[in-house]
């Protein structure tokens, strides 16, 4: 579970790079695959990096903004309606706002096509893998 | 529903059973169990270790290639349904495994021919060298009916005693 203190990587290109929760929304326990969390932007991008030529690093979200996001991948494996498991290899989020869209432009990584029940389907047009 | 096959031991992963390993370069690993699953967190080498079906393939002890596995092929593509299309599918299926089971018993026959003789002859050799732990030694120099059998595949040592004392 993602619970508070919980570092988690950040799976898009807002600017942060790692996020620590400071509150699961979706349950007292914590936050798996699929949920919001409110987190505070504990390592973000300078800046002055180009990623590619024309493409510089974004500071959308900077160090110690407080930020919602949804987890995209989780280590803890999550059960489906099949009765199968999915775990990933990190815990991972993506920046979103209060609408619930992404503040990035870019998802990197595969996701969890739990998204598509939470209606984050943007996040999962943006992804490589689903 | 489709019905996988486990990463590290090759046995089909029914639904509800298993686990799915999304690696981060987006590479799917499916377990049927959780030995298989731990076995792979360990990095243990499927084609080392024993009781896995790769591991079988690879050192001959089971039919390695045929053209009934071929028919098993992932097929990516939703076919209309044909409900005739479905019963002669599932009479193939059939016909498929009987003939996969039948080649594979074949097989086995194959690897194991000859090996019952094997296994006699070297019973004879390991009770020649030991025949002193079923039977002392100056036992048998004193009743020399108690020989080993040369090329017999019996060793009726038991029974030549029962004669022996039926005579005396």
């Amino acid at each position: 579970f993602v619970q508070m203190r919980t570092k988690l990587n950040v799976a898009d290109n807002s600017g942060a790079k790692i996020v620590g929760c400071i509150q699961a929304k979706a349950r007292k326990i914590g936050g798996s695959i699929g949920d919001v969390i409110v987190a505070s932007v504990k390592e973000a991008a300078s800046g002055k990096k180009r990623i590619k030529k024309f493409e510089k690093e974004s500071t959308k979200v900077k160090k110690g903004d407080v930020v919602r996001a949804v987890i995209v991948r989780a280590r803890m494996q999550k059960g489906r309606r099949d009765g199968s498991h999915i775990r990933f290899d990190e815990n991972a989020v993506v920046i979103i706002n209060k609408e619930g869209e992404p503040v990035g432009t870019r998802v990197y990584g595969p996701v969890a096509a739990e998204l598509r029940a939470k209606k984050f389907v943007k996040i999962l047009s943006l992804a490589d893998d689903v | 529903m489709r019905l996988e096959k486990c990463w590290f031991c090759s046995s089909t992963i029914y639904p509800g059973h298993g686990m799915m390993y999304v690696r981060n370069d987006a590479k799917i690993f499916r377990f049927c169990r959780s030995k298989c699953h731990k076995n792979f967190k360990m990095k243990r080498n499927p084609r080392k270790v024993k009781w896995t079906k790769i591991y079988r393939k690879l050192h001959g002890k089971e039919l390695p290639q045929d053209t009934t596995f071929e028919l098993e092929r992932k097929r990516n593509r939703p076919e209309r349904y044909d409900r005739n299309v479905v019963e002669d599918t599932v009479k193939a299926m059939k016909k498929i495994s009987e003939t996969r089971v039948e080649r594979e018993a074949q097989f086995w026959k194959n690897r194991m021919r000859g090996k019952k003789t094997q296994q006699r002859r070297e019973d004879l050799a390991e009770l020649q060298q030991g025949i002193h732990l079923v039977k002392a030694p100056t036992a048998l120099l004193e009743e020399p009916s108690l020989t080993l059998p040369k090329e017999k595949m019996k060793v009726k040592v038991s029974v030549e005693q029962e004669s022996k004392a039926m005579e005396s």
